[in-house]
This record gives C-alpha cells, structure tokens and sequence, in this order.
C-alpha cells in the first residue's frame, strides 16, 4: 500500500503505521543509531499493536503506547526543523530525500493533530484553572511552584545517587538530556516570528544565549557534546534514540506541540517560564552528583553554564515574559498562563518519575530475577514468543503491564542501559520487566527464543505513580 | 502577593480562611473552590441541593435558587493537578485550615418539585 493509498479513509493507527513501515523507521542490528538524523527505529511490529483509539493518560506517562506515541511525534516535529550530518549530506542524500519528502510529509501532515490529541489531551483532565485570574494570583503561584522544585530532590538525580553501578546511572540521565541538548532551542524557535512586542524581544535575549551569540562553540548543543564526549558517549543526534524514555519524550514533545500552534502562545510562554526557573537549581545539583560519581573526568561546562544563566533567563522569563504578558494582555490571558506553569510542572515530573524508575530496574536486575521466579503468571495463557537473530534490527520497548521473559532457546542480551553491560539470558532464565521499563533483547546465538509472559496482578503498573507531594498543607482540624 | 496553600482534593473539600468558609463544587467542569454563603442571607450553600436543571443551588435556609455561574464567578483562583489543588488567598493574616464536611451540593439534581 503507498502512502497515498494509505490516508484514504485509514485510521490513525493505520496511518501511523504506515509512516514507521518506511525504510528510515526500522532500525538495524546496533544497540545505537549511526550518525544518521534521518534514521531511528520506530518498532513498527511492537507499534502495531499499539491502541491509538484509547487517548493517552496522564497517569500512565511510560506505557508502551506512549512511548511509541512519543517517538513518533517527535520525529514528525524534528521533521519541521533542519537535520543535517556532521560529516556531510554526500553519503546520505538518499535518506534526506525521504525524511524530508512528500510522502512522509502527506502522511505527518494528516497524523500530526490528531496524535498531539492522543498524546496531550490527558492534560484537559489532569489540570485546570478556576478563579479569577490576575497578575498578583499568576505571579503567587509561579512563586510557590519554583520554591517547591528549588528545595524538592530531583528523583532521578536521587536515583543515579543511590544507584549501584552510578556511573551507568549518571549516562542514562545524561541520555534523557541528550534527547534535547543536542537540538536545544528548536521548539523556542517556533514563537520567534510575529509582532508581539518587548515580551519578543525578551524571548528571542533567551534563544540567543542559547545559540551562543552566532558563536558555534559558545551554542549549547556544542558544548552538550563536550559533555557526552568526556563520557566518550557518541555525540551524533540520537545516537542513543533506543534509549529514550517515554515520558522525556513526552516533556520535550510538550514544547514542541505548545509552539506549533500559536493558539497555545500563553501556555507556552507559562510553561518555559517554569522550565527556566527550575533548570537552574536542577543543574546546580547535577554538577554536585556528577563531581560525586566523576571527579574531574567529567565536562560539565554545560551544566555550569545553565546553572549560570538560567538564573538570568528564569528572572527574564517570569520579569519581562510571564508577568509582562499578563499585565500587557489583561486577566483573559491568565488562566492559560497558569495553565502552562502547572502542566510544565506536570510533565517535568514525568520526566524525573520515569528516569528515576528506569535507573533503579536496570541498577538491580539480580532482584528482578528472583522476582521473576516468585512471579504468579497467567496459567494455560499463550505467551508471546519472540523470535531472535544477531543481524535483526535492534529496538526497545516498554509494555504496558508486568510480564515475565523466560529463554526458551539460544541465549540473549538484555539491554536496559545506554552504556551499562548489557544482561545475558541463557536458556531457562527468566526476567521480571516491570511494566513501562525500556528494555530490548539482542541475540547472542545463531538463534534464540524468548517468552513473554503476562504476570498478574501488576506489581509495578505505569498508572502506580506516587500521589503528588503537598506544601504548605495548613494544619488540620475539624469543625 | 497572594497567600498560597494546598489541598488534596482527595481528602479535603472545605477551606476556613478567618471566619469565611468555602467549600469544593462540582458542577461540571473542573472542580472550583466556591464560597459557602446564600448572598440572600448568607445560608450555607454547601448544602444546598441542585435544581432540576443543574444551573441553580437551592439554599436550605429559605429556598433561594443561586446560580452555578454566578458561585462559579466568585471563586477562590485555584489550579488542580490531579488530586492536589493549589489555592491562592488574597493576603491577609487570618488563619486557614482545611477539613472534609458533608457537601450536599455535589449530590445529585433534586427530582421533586423545585421549591
């Protein structure tokens, strides 16, 4: 079926799956991407069985249909913007051709709105606005939200801490960062254009900064790059794309899909208020873990430099973006304003709950294979069976409950870490994957077979995420 | 500034700042932090019950129907994230607790006569 066949009366998940079927979206045998921008696996047989009738829920932010959700909404933004190779177009002018070509095109043109609907219209549930809305209210809540991030601990960083192996805890989170460190600023670019005043202009102070002046070494992709290189991590866009958790995804797919559609304008401008504020406090104690775990061997210039100007940028964002906004453009404006602080915050939790959840399962596999064994899975049920080879493409994916992997045949690698030594499964061994853990498998014999069993009831379920801290909770009393 | 503090919707539905009480309202939509006082003479409209047409509250004092988009007018500013509600005070000294109380309000539309 050719893409043109397949926008005519097809259904989302029809057309998404006709968009990762292209030859760009199948991955290869490597556990990383090649330095290719073009190319990153989208899974399409795991896709396939992905419900996109069911929007997403803001309280599963790491299921499989989320994370297959994600990545594709992520490559269809990234497809707005410029990707081109470091070492030059010659050799893949081909791919080029494709990713940026009529076809993809048609089928992201006819997918884009109806999947941010799938992928962000949990938010309409999980957050809203009451009250009359002014710029003293805006300016209090915005306080009260920052002071909260600037004193709460950062779970993922708590988690690389506490980890066993902290080294390969400290790059999972750099990878999660890499997702936009390495692309830093495209979805800001998006609110540049138009006419709308000093908050433009107070806007386009911040995207410059983070473009380095016009300074190519100064930009902070580059000096991103220093970073991953004192790791001697690859440095090429999406290197690490197998590794990418759902809900990092999602918070950087949250500002893409805030700046693609001006009607949102107040919520973003709210939301990357929030982001500035707490990138500073958060990099503070990023360079704290990493000098911990590191020493001196680390480049955490990148980390200095936010941990420097995001003070600025938080004060010029909330000062001469946030507040300007709400006192130029009246109390109507409000609510969206508050609405895009409260969700930054909503989907940056995502993003540390994930992070954090992925550090301790993959820092602890010796404990998942005894789980594995006590694990009650379903009786007379047909397990999935996967069927592997070195040279098939290698992608991950999470799933959407607890399942059991038992080797029935050949032996495997389990890999759950960017850089961490991957898990090897001979035949018998079994493996608990709580649901939503990334996880993929790579065979290590001419063939191997691996079971998937459901395990029942859920242990570690996506939509079991910890009830939200409270602050300043005044004291109790009846009456 | 205005004074902040945070409820769980899931375990509380009532806020006394000083002597003014305010109660949660469901009404369709989101969840609003409304006052609990009849303007006509300041019954308790947290257990008023909803007419018929679900647009008005009426008062168990003396049977005043008040409008849901005029409580919804009056509401405290307030932004929820899943069960957990910031609430912003106008500034003042008065002190503040919340606590869980029957709220009739939230029941359904009466289906006898309106009175």
């Amino acid at each position: 079926m050719t893409p043109a066949e397949v926008r005519i009366g097809a259904s989302l998940g029809e057309r998404l799956l006709a968009f990762a079927r292209g030859p760009l979206f199948r991955g290869d045998a490597q556990v990383l991407h090649a330095p290719n921008p073009y190319r990153r696996a989208l899974a399409p047989d795991a896709l396939a069985a992905s419900d996109f009738t069911r929007p997403l829920t803001a309280g599963a932010p790491s299921a499989h249909r989320a994370l297959a959700a994600h990545r594709l909404l992520g490559t269809f933004y990234e497809a707005e913007t410029v990707l081109l190779p470091e070492q030059g177009l010659a050799p893949l002018h081909g791919d080029f051709d494709l990713f940026y070509g009529a076809d993809l095109r048609a089928l992201r043109e006819n997918s884009v709105s109806e999947l941010e609907r799938f992928a962000f219209d949990c938010l309409a549930d999980a957050v809203d606005v009451s009250g009359a809305g002014t710029t003293d209210v805006l300016e209090s809540y915005f306080r009260h939200v920052v002071a909260e991030a600037a004193t709460g601990p950062s779970p993922a960083l708590a988690a690389v801490e506490a980890a066993r192996d902290r080294r390969t805890a400290a790059d999972l989170y750099v990878v999660q960062l890499a997702l936009d460190g390495l692309t830093e600023a495209s979805a800001m670019s998006r609110n540049l254009g138009g006419a709308y005043g000093p908050e433009q202009s107070a806007l386009f102070k911040i995207f410059i900064d983070e473009f380095g002046y016009g300074v190519h070494d100064a930009k902070h992709t580059t000096i991103f790059a220093k970073l991953l290189r004192s790791r001697a991590m690859a440095t090429h866009v999406h290197a690490y794309w197998n590794f990418y958790l759902a809900g990092p995804l999602a918070t950087n797919n949250y500002y893409y899909y805030l700046s693609r559609d001006h009607a949102k304008f107040f919520r973003y401008a709210g939301a990357v208020t929030y982001a500035e504020a707490v990138f500073a406090p958060g990099f503070v104690e990023m360079v704290k873990v990493f000098r911990g775990i590191f020493g001196d061997t680390v480049d955490l210039h990148y980390c200095d430099e936010h941990a420097h100007i995001d003070e600025h940028h938080g004060r010029i964002t909330r000062d001469q973006v946030l507040l300007a906004l709400a006192d130029r453009h009246g109390p109507r404006v409000v609510p969206e304003l508050l609405r895009g602080v409260a969700e930054a915050r909503l989907v940056g939790g995502w993003f540390e709950e994930d992070t954090a959840a992925q550090i301790r399962w993959s820092d602890d596999l010796a404990r998942y294979r005894d789980l594995a064994s006590n694990a009650r899975t379903g009786r007379g049920a047909e397990p999935d069976r996967i069927v592997l080879s070195p040279d098939a493409p290698f992608t991950t994916r999470t799933r959407d409950t607890d399942v059991v992997l038992e080797m029935a045949a050949g032996e495997a690698d389990l890999v759950a870490t960017p850089t961490g030594p991957p898990e090897r499964l001979a035949r018998g061994d079994v493996l608990l994957v709580p649901a939503g853990r990334l996880h993929g498998l790579r065979a290590v014999t001419p063939e191997a077979t691996c079971l998937v069993h459901p395990v029942s009831p859920s242990l570690e379920a996506p939509d079991s995420r910890p009830a939200t801290a409270t602050a300043d909770r005044p004291a109790e009393q009846d009456g | 500034m205005a004074r902040v503090i945070v409820i769980d919707l899931s375990r509380h539905n009532t806020v006394y700042v000083g002597h003014d009480r305010y109660f949660v309202l469901h009404a369709g939509g989101p969840p609003l932090l409304v006052r609990d006082h009849c303007p006509h003479r300041g019954g308790p409209l947290s257990l008023a019950r909803p007419t018929p047409d679900g647009r008005r509250l009426s008062c168990p004092w003396h049977g005043t129907k008040v409008g849901v988009s005029a409580v919804r007018r009056g509401c405290l500013p307030m932004v929820r994230s899943g069960d957990e509600a910031v609430v912003l005070l106008p500034d003042g000294t008065e002190p503040v607790s919340v606590l869980r109380k029957e709220v009739l309000a939230n029941l359904p539309a009466e289906t006898g006569p309106a009175c």
